[in-house]
């Protein structure tokens, strides 16, 4: 495997628990190897070309020409915390009370990070996972602590230059402790000629009776591929609400992979996609009931345009004592062109007999009465269109819970 | 002199995918100020002739001509005959689940100026013209949050749609089966709106099978239409005529 071939210098290469890590990851990752169209999990969208063969891990020092210090023009303030090409370059200053950000290496230094890292998933499931950890190096390991309600948002700004094509690779481990309440943003742009490859996991524990709202945003970038695995657990009463939206990319994959792991912990995933020219975007979530009076819901939409492809895979598995547990999902797809794709693929596990499950699909293109009604109206057919493809999505903008971060992540998919 | 408003022509006109005929050689004349209404027994192709005049995508015109203020309508795309001032009150108007009443009014309403080059409305210069007219219509502030048309009775959707006729300040207004499915004091807003909106410069063309509306708003000319054209042309009186004794007798008169 080329990849892990790359003589990359790597923090901590003297600490063995970490370096053994690495090792096993190492293996674990020239075994399974990178997905083909042969693997269920990325059958519907494997890599087509050598996305992976180009794409370098940068091991130089960061270098830009330093608005990656400025600040943000977000409308709303946030808990600011900047990657360049895919290094870790700012932590705000002042942190609210509760919280705790720091450099992963800081945390793997003095072990605190130990309880958290790799433990919210097999690597023998993810390869991508697997591949971030053989290169563990940059990242974040972020606290809530206990009762902490955090009015602003922590906000994850990645931002890539052009010039060199990057794999990077980023593990942030989130932590919200036992009753606290916190919103995290992950907000990925670049500039329009940048190529890059993200591999981000993100391990993140929800605490009794905690709350975490996640939003991803992901701007128009061309060339960029984008592989991310939320990975999550839940305990009891917790609540993770997840709100994904993936704009024009060569690839965008959001993986979350969330086990409700105690009574009552409970999973929303929502996402919307809107794709125009030739890229791939791909929502695939498992959740995974393992206690009683366990819920999820889940909606996700799209638009695609021209030769663009819409993938969701969804899993809902109902473990065998998970009684009275509920799991929703629906997709659906609006496909514009004869020649734009959308493969769906839903799959219940159920062990338990006593829950309420269901899962839908359907796709279509804009319905031609109400197009011609607006229209009669006056209305010119573009104006039209763009009418009804913001209302088609804005069933699931309805669905995210706090207005201001909605209201700017719409505006990426207008 | 009387100015001409939509002149069609041995117009014939059918279902696109399947290429059927339903108009045939059909011949109408409407100029400002008239009131005509088209009668006719259900599935003569009444509401045919409504899309075939605001350029519905289905249907196709196959010969013959129609020219609204001198411009082919043929040549033109439903949304500029709209802008032109061809308004139709549909016989179902078109629920549009996500987009609230509101919202979709104001996109018509400066969509209308725009290609007439008149200043959009702001919002709130919008929001003062909607008032003042949805209280004429009695159409609430809540219907105008909701969803257009989901979920609305049979009468709040024609009070919609004749409040958008008065939004909209159209030159020829088609009113297809106005009259379905409304009350006494719903017939009397929608008649009263008409009858308010209509000038010597506009016109009103009513396509209906009943009388009930053709009292409230009196017309000049009452065509019998079937088979895809005008059987015979009178006033109220061939209306009333046919309340009584029904389309029978015209109809065995034009086989």
């Amino acid at each position: 495997m080329s990849l892990l071939k790359q003589n990359t210098a790597l923090f901590g290469e003297n600490i063995p628990w970490l370096e053994g890590l690495r090792e096993k990851a190492r293996t674990v990752f020239a075994r399974i190897g990178l997905p083909t169209a042969k693997t269920e999990a990325w059958k519907y969208s494997y890599f087509k070309e050598d996305a992976l063969n180009k794409p370098q891990i940068d091991d130089t020092p960061h270098q830009c020409d330093g608005h990656c210090h400025d600040e943000s023009n977000l409308p709303f303030a946030t808990v600011e915390i900047k990657y360049c090409n895919g290094k870790l370059t700012h932590i705000a200053h002042d942190l609210p009370r509760g919280v705790i950000i720091r450099p992963l290496y800081e945390a793997i230094e003095d072990g605190e990070i130990k309880p958290y890292l790799n433990k919210s998933f097999d690597m023998e499931k993810f390869p991508f996972a697997a591949l971030n950890t053989a290169f563990l190096d940059e990242g974040l390991f972020i606290v809530i602590t206990a009762d902490t309600i955090l009015n602003m948002p922590i906000y994850l700004h990645y931002h890539q230059h052009a010039g060199m094509n990057r794999l990077c690779n980023i593990r942030n481990i989130v932590v919200v402790e036992k009753g606290a309440k916190a919103t995290l943003i992950e907000h990925f742009d670049g500039e329009n000629a940048a190529q890059y490859f993200n591999n981000i996991v993100n391990e993140i524990y929800v605490g009794t009776g905690a709350n975490l709202q996640h939003y991803k945003r992901q701007n128009k970038a061309q060339k960029a591929h984008h592989v991310a695995l939320n990975s999550v657990q839940v305990k009891a009463d917790g609540q993770y609400n997840a709100f994904i939206v993936h704009g024009e990319c060569a690839l965008a994959r959001t993986e979350s992979y969330v086990r409700l792991t105690q009574e009552n912990a409970s999973a929303e995933v929502n996402g919307v996609y809107r794709l125009a020219q030739n890229g791939v975007s791909d929502i695939t979530t498992n959740i995974r009931h393992l206690a009683p009076h366990t819920n999820s819901d889940q909606l996700v939409k799209g638009v695609l345009d021209g030769k663009a492809k819409g993938v969701f895979q969804g899993q809902i598995h109902i473990a065998p004592d998970a009684q009275q547990t509920t799991g929703y999902q629906l997709h659906r797809a609006l496909v514009l062109s004869d020649e734009a794709e959308v493969d769906c693929k839903p799959e219940l596990e159920i062990f338990a007999d006593d829950v309420k499950c269901s899962h839908g699909a359907a796709s279509g293109d804009l319905d031609a009465e109400q197009l011609f009604y607006m229209q009669s109206r006056g209305i010119p057919l573009n104006e039209a269109r763009q009418i009804l493809i913001e209302a088609y999505l804005n069933e699931v903008f309805e669905k995210a819970k706090d207005s201001a971060v909605v209201e700017w992540m719409r505006d990426s998919c207008l | 002199m009387t100015s001409k408003l939509l002149e069609i022509k041995d117009l014939s006109a059918g279902i696109a995918e399947s290429g059927k005929e339903i108009i045939k050689r059909l011949n109408l004349t409407i100029n400002a100020g008239e009131t005509h209404a088209i009668m006719g027994p259900n599935g003569a192709g009444k509401s045919t002739l409504s899309y075939v005049l605001t350029g519905k995508p289905d249907y196709i015109v196959t010969g013959g001509s129609m020219h609204f203020c001198g411009h082919d309508l043929t040549a033109l795309k439903p949304e500029e005959r709209a802008a032109l001032g061809i308004f139709l009150s549909m016989q179902a108007p078109v629920e549009i689940p996500g987009v609230t009443t509101q919202v979709f009014l104001k996109h018509a309403v400066n969509a209308v100026r725009k290609h007439n080059n008149l200043p959009e409305l702001d919002a709130a210069e919008f929001l003062k013209l909607l008032r003042s007219k949805a209280k004429e219509f009695e159409v609430s502030t809540d219907m105008l949050k909701r969803e257009i048309n989901v979920g609305f009775s049979g009468g709040e959707k024609k009070r919609l749609e004749i409040l958008q006729l008065s939004l909209l300040q159209p030159k020829l207004a088609i009113l297809d089966e106005a009259d379905s499915g409304l009350d006494i004091d719903a017939l009397k807003i929608v008649a009263n709106g008409v009858n308010q909106w209509h000038t010597a410069d506009n016109a009103l063309l009513i396509i209906t099978h009943r009388l009930d509306l053709l009292k409230q708003i009196k017309p000049d000319f009452v065509h019998i239409y079937a088979d895809g054209h005008i059987i015979k042309t009178g006033d109220m009186t061939l209306a009333e005529e046919l309340e009584i004794s029904g389309y029978k007798n015209y109809l065995e008169a034009s086989i």
